[in-house]
């Protein structure tokens, strides 16, 4: 049995003919703020949504705390602790603020926890409590983008799955949630991994990293490694 | 220039008519002009509407420039006023006295406007509050209609039997209709589902157990406790508090079922709208994905949808069978179905009030106009587009319940966060 809280073995993924994900292998410790980095293409959303069961795999083996998770329900995930932020934030544009929040803990029964966790949140981002009461279409990108990892933050997850958090998001706005990323692992003791296309910025944030190129990991290490790693520089950091 | 364009389109038609006597074209050059005529100040009026609106919306984005919630009509008012309660009884008991004062006519128009009321809620859980658009619903209505009167035919069920009965067939019928489609969405799921509702009115018309296009005639009315209605209690009424003589007793108690089962539609629609489930459909609406990322099973939340209006469905359809007591599938045709669907769309999306409303004005207005009853259909296509204009949420918008959260110790001050987000104006979120 393994020590890890989530590992991928092997796992190909497929839309009809076109392999997307050609046997990855991940892992994560619990803790960890891991980075999943590559170009368009290379496949981290699909390792995503490998693991959180909106993609089937072909063939491999995807773990979740000893327990194997393949082909497992996205329900049942999030009721397992293993939350998503989907790419390009999806946020309910009709509810209002706190409507989407409460969304984020439709599977919970714990009403005090449900309250404490929104002051949480709110703590997390005070700009979210002011805005309360407006629907989430009317936010601002950044807003949405705090909404979307509140209202995840609202399961209660013990592993957040990012996807790409900075698309679309001014530099400063994006400063702004990668500290709030670093606070949440700090805080709450959640395990985060984080999928991303700008590499410098998430290799400052993250303990290690994945490289994906087409299906594969190409190369992982830790933050530092990679950072000083010639060829990573050259692909991913502008030299 | 509209005017003269409209005037080309429907010059055939206004101005020559057939004589079928002489055989030959009568023209009437005086219809011409007063066509242009009413043509020419409808498009005036429309020009103002049009652009009092877009003023509106300037001088609004002038005052409140960060968009916050629309100023409230009085409609919309009148939809979340905290008199509400007192409105609604006031609304309950005049229609509980209405039998009483009114005629057999005025009971039966505002019966089939209740049957309506029924219909349009139940299909609002399908359209208006999931997305899920069912353009076969009048399928559920005619089950639940056949289902007393077959019932009652074969075997002399009673109305009491049959109400819940026919309510679960719809049900079951809309999960097993349900099962395959759900993962259908927009344009498919509607054409799906149109063709279901023809292929159910098909089915009815061509089986013989369902006496085919003959349809089936007296049906029972609801016994009250196997009392004669038109006997002694009528008499009694008459005599106190001056009854209309030609009432059918049992049209009143078939009324006042109808009426129960509006106030347990309401009741339970609006506890599912502001259930966990109905925030999850509510969301369903919205974004799928984002759903699955919360963890809502998306095929059980939109099963759950479609076949808890087709419930409603059911019910009314016994009841409708019980009050016209002859129903045939001419009954059940696609028109009825748009006729429902408009009464949602009409009165407002995922709007109770709006689903009563739309209800009464498509029901009842008709029935007042009977003047223009040639020209319903194009009033109707004519109301749709100036209601799609005017006020796209419906008569009535719908207004949910609000959830409020109180911070408990540490409030959060709103104090400027990231200089970047703070561009926008804070405010305007207090009503």
């Amino acid at each position: 049995m393994s020590s890890f809280m989530l590992e991928l073995a092997q796992v190909h993924s497929a839309y009809g003919n076109v392999e997307a994900l050609k046997g990855v292998d991940l892992n994560l410790s619990e803790g960890e703020i891991v980075a999943l980095l590559g170009a368009n293409g290379a496949g981290k959303t699909t390792t995503l949504a490998s693991v959180t069961g909106l993609v089937s795999p072909r063939s491999g083996r995807i773990d979740f705390e000893g327990q194997s998770i393949l082909g497992a329900r996205p329900e049942y995930l999030v009721s397992q602790g293993l939350i998503m932020v989907p790419e390009g934030r999806r946020i309910f544009p009709g509810l209002s603020v706190l409507e989407n929040l409460r969304m984020g803990a439709f599977l919970r029964n714990d009403k005090a926890g449900v309250e404490a966790d929104l002051d949480y949140v709110f703590n997390l981002f005070p700009i979210l409590a002011t805005r309360a009461k407006q629907t989430g279409g009317t936010l601002s990108g950044g807003e949405q983008q705090m909404l979307a990892i509140s209202r995840a933050l609202m399961g209660r997850p013990r592993l957040l799955l990012l996807d790409e958090p900075s698309l679309g998001l001014a530099p400063l706005v994006i400063r702004n949630i990668f500290d709030t990323i670093r606070k949440i692992n700090i805080d709450q003791k959640t395990t985060i991994l984080l999928v991303e296309q700008n590499a410098n910025l998430a290799l400052n944030l993250v303990h290690r990293a994945y490289i994906m190129t087409t299906g594969r990991i190409t190369l992982s290490g830790t933050a530092a490694e990679l950072l000083n790693d010639e060829s990573v520089r050259q692909a991913y950091l502008g030299g | 220039m509209a005017t003269f364009w409209i005037c080309f389109l429907a010059f055939p038609l206004v101005v020559f008519k057939i004589n079928a006597n002489t055989r030959s074209l009568d023209t009437r050059w005086d219809r011409l002009y007063i066509l242009a005529g009413s043509v020419f100040v409808l498009t005036f009026i429309w020009r103002f509407l049009l652009k009092r609106r877009s003023f509106d919306r300037l001088t609004k984005v002038v005052n409140e420039p960060h968009g916050s919630a629309p100023k409230p009509t009085w409609l919309t008012r009148l939809a979340k006023s905290r008199q509400r309660g007192r409105l609604l009884a006031v609304v309950l008991l005049s229609m509980c006295v209405l039998p009483f004062l009114s005629n057999p006519y005025m009971v039966n128009i505002v019966t089939s406007a209740l049957i309506y009321v029924t219909l349009g809620l139940g299909l609002n859980v399908v359209v208006g509050v999931s997305g899920l658009l069912n353009l076969g619903y009048v399928a559920f209505y005619a089950i639940g209609a056949y289902t007393y009167a077959l019932l009652g035919y074969y075997f002399g069920l009673s109305f009491w039997v049959c109400l819940p009965l026919g309510a679960i067939f719809s049900t079951l019928l809309g999960l097993l209709l349900g099962l395959p489609i759900i993962r259908l969405s927009g344009d498919y799921l509607a054409i799906v589902t149109l063709s279901f509702g023809e292929i159910t009115r098909l089915v009815l018309t061509n089986l013989d157990f369902t006496r085919g296009p003959r349809g089936i005639s007296n049906i029972k009315p609801p016994s009250f406790f196997g009392l004669n209605l038109n006997g002694t209690p009528k008499q009694f009424l008459i005599e106190t508090v001056g009854f209309h003589p030609d009432m059918d007793l049992n049209r009143v108690f078939i009324y006042f079922i109808i009426l129960a089962v509006v106030v347990l539609t309401i009741i339970c629609v609006y506890r599912l709208e502001n259930s966990r489930l109905g925030r999850a459909w509510l969301a369903l609406r919205e974004d799928e994905i984002a759903c699955q990322a919360m963890g809502i099973n998306r095929t059980r939340a939109k099963l759950t949808a479609f076949a808890l209006g087709s419930t409603w469905a059911g019910l009314a359809g016994v009841v409708f069978a019980s009050q016209i007591t002859f129903i045939n599938p001419a009954s059940f045709s696609f028109m009825e179905s748009i006729m429902i669907l408009s009464i949602v769309v009409l009165g407002g999306m995922d709007s109770i009030p709006g689903v009563i409303i739309g209800a009464a004005v498509l029901i009842l207005l008709p029935e007042q106009l009977r003047f223009f009853s040639d020209y319903r259909m194009l009033i109707f296509g004519a109301l749709m587009v100036v209601m799609m204009v005017f006020r796209p949420g419906g008569l009535i918008k719908s207004v949910r319940e609000v959830y409020i959260h109180q911070a408990s110790d540490s409030k959060p001050e709103p104090r400027p966060v990231v200089t970047a987000l703070s561009t926008m104006e804070q405010g305007a979120e207090d009503d």
